[in-house]
């Protein structure tokens, strides 16, 4: 209930604060439009940008209720850099927008009761609750279905993974998928009640920064620095989840979370970092044919993925100096 | 428009009676509501065009998407599962809140006891406590109904008590040297006088219950409309998106317009005006 509340809250405070910010950023400026309300999944990206502000890159965070208004922020020149996937927008739109380094990989938990559910074969014919239709969620459930040779019953939708744990929680769903922060809720909350069914890895952008194949090219020095910092705290924290931490302290990230909140921050890193799922090489034309064959099972792209190219969707320019320059992992 | 200048004329003493002879096109409401409907597809065509977003289409692409989402069916299966929670929820929000708005006229321990309840429910942010509703009651039927009454109660209670409790004082005098009862004077005087502010404040509830159906599908679990809306959205089919938007809001408007109708035809002849 807070985090919608707050949610509600801020896009109120952001709309204002958009409408007032100029359209145009000055050299040296950068504003970065966040798709969602940063949370503990956000510190990598949120300490990227801080070295990037220590690096002299002026940047100013906006943050939207919605990874389609960051989006139609940047075609509108009201932010410079924005956060998410926006792969739909780019082929249905052809909106000028190039995605120009990946963050981090999906990571979603099929989660069941154990009361009525074991493994994945119990799910044949079963309800189970995704987030919306056409949504990562539900091709990430279709697609392991398919592998177990089951198929599932009635698919309703039920946006929020906190609204689908407490419904789980509550008895009201039985099976669904949620992210890793709310499997984690459900196990401390309920120890034993519920079973996290396997998922192959998955590969697709959760989170990747995209800007205008224009602002990419004026302000290459910026985006050179953002990029490297993604890099560097993509590793870093991958070699040690504890830098997440020590990110947060050092740059007071978060501050409404409060410092019980670190535990659980380490405990989130620890578990992305052993899942590979922050992107130590910043994606590119890898994470394009991942990304083109999740979201065409998804339905988000349109076509054979073999037949999409990577240069529609991305900018590579920024991605192969930052790689040239630190090197591959 | 025509009836009411003739009915104001009746009630001023015949004052214009030169106007009823005078039909010039800026008298037949059809046509002007038609060149307005034109203008108005016109402007969003153009706006289209430019267009102001990459996420607005054009009219045209509209309208087409329109018969489209009709065609494959996508749209009446909407339809008939948003009607359910909204036709549930104003049909219990018109009876509940004529009930309890006469109950607040009539008495003045009812008034104190609920009225401050509805005129806070009335003026709070409905949207960000929605997602409260789910909290306690689910994600099912209930809460979407919930959200429907949430918003359309307080408009009909409130303007049934205002209604009731500003009834003509020289009509209840009246009943009263007739020796009326109390139960004829609610029946014969308070409810009939107060029934052209009731009939005001049920149609803004269901104003308002078409809003909160609309609240609850994109707040609470995308089902009917709210999950063509957020559907299309997602898939960047805008065109599908606004021809959603602006179904609900025509078939909205339809059902005002109705209500009106029926309000005037059946339960008040003295306004038909012939």
């Amino acid at each position: 209930m807070t985090m919608m509340f707050k949610r509600a809250v801020l896009a109120g405070a952001i709309a204002a604060v958009v409408g007032s910010v100029s359209a145009e950023a000055e050299a040296g400026d950068m504003r970065i439009a966040f798709g969602d309300l940063p949370g503990i999944e956000s510190i990598q990206t949120l300490a990227a940008i801080e070295r990037a502000k220590e690096r002299g890159v002026n940047v100013e965070l906006i943050v939207l209720n919605d990874e389609d208004l960051a989006a139609q922020a940047i075609v509108g020149g009201q932010a410079d850099v924005g956060i998410g996937a926006p792969y739909t927008l780019i082929q249905k739109v052809g909106v000028p927008i190039r995605i120009f380094a990946q963050i981090s990989t999906l990571r979603f938990f099929p989660v069941v009761n154990s009361e009525f559910y074991k493994d994945w074969k119990d799910l044949d014919g079963q309800e189970v609750a995704v987030q919306a239709r056409g949504s990562g969620t539900e091709a990430v459930m279709v697609m392991m279905a398919e592998k177990h040779g089951i198929k599932l019953g009635n698919i309703s939708y039920v946006p929020g993974s906190e609204v689908r744990r407490n419904a789980l929680l509550q008895g009201t769903l039985k099976a669904s998928i949620v992210d890793a922060a709310n499997r984690r809720a459900l196990e401390a909350e309920a120890p034993g009640k519920f079973i996290v069914l396997p998922v192959e890895d998955l590969g697709a952008s959760d989170e990747a920064v995209f800007a205008t194949v224009e602002y990419l090219e004026n302000n290459a020095a910026d985006v050179d620095m953002l990029v490297e910092e993604l890099l560097k705290t993509g590793r870093e924290i991958t070699e040690n989840p504890a830098a997440a931490v020590e990110l947060r302290n050092k740059y007071k990230l978060l501050p409404d979370l409060g410092a019980e909140a670190d535990k659980e921050i380490e405990e989130y890193y620890k578990e992305t970092a052993e899942a590979g799922a922050l992107a130590l090489n910043g994606g590119g034309a890898e994470a394009a044919a991942d990304d083109f064959a999740f979201f065409s099972l998804s339905g988000q792209l349109e076509g054979d993925p073999a037949s999409l190219k990577v240069e529609d969707f991305w900018h590579l320019a920024a991605l192969d100096r930052a790689l040239a320059k630190l090197g591959k992992k | 428009m025509a009836t009411n200048i003739r009915l104001e004329g009746e009630a001023g003493g015949l004052a214009l009676p030169l106007r009823r002879d005078a039909v010039g096109w800026q008298d037949r409401p059809i046509l002007l509501r038609l060149i307005s409907i034109a203008l108005f597809a016109a402007i969003w065509e153009i706006a289209g065009l430019i267009p102001v977003s990459f996420a607005f289409p054009t009219f045209s692409d509209t309208l087409v998407a329109f018969f489209g989402l009709l065609a494959d069916g996508s749209l009446p299966s909407a339809y008939l599962s948003t009607l359910q929670p909204l036709v549930v929820g104003v049909v219990l929000s018109a009876f509940l809140g004529v009930g309890i708005g006469t109950i607040c006229g009539l008495s003045r321990t009812g008034e104190w006891l609920i009225v401050p309840v509805f005129i806070v429910l009335q003026s709070a942010p409905v949207a960000a406590f929605i997602p409260l509703v789910t909290f306690v009651y689910g994600i099912g039927m209930t809460a979407k109904v919930l959200a429907v009454m949430i918003l359309a109660l307080p408009v009909i209670v409130l303007n049934t008590y205002k209604a009731v409790r500003n009834v003509n004082g020289s009509l209840l005098s009246m009943c009263r040297s007739f020796l009326g009862t109390r139960w004829q004077s609610i029946s014969k005087i308070i409810l009939p006088d107060a029934s052209p502010v009731i009939f005001a404040g049920l149609r803004l509830g269901v104003a308002a219950g078409f809003v909160g159906v609309v609240l609850a599908e994109l707040l609470i679990t995308p089902t009917g409309i709210g999950d063509v809306i957020t559907f299309h959205r997602s898939r960047a089919d805008y065109a599908e998106m606004y021809a959603t938007i602006a179904s609900i809001i025509a078939l909205s408007t339809l059902t005002l317009v109705f209500l009106q109708w029926v309000e005037v035809r059946v339960f008040r002849p003295e306004k038909r005006g012939r």
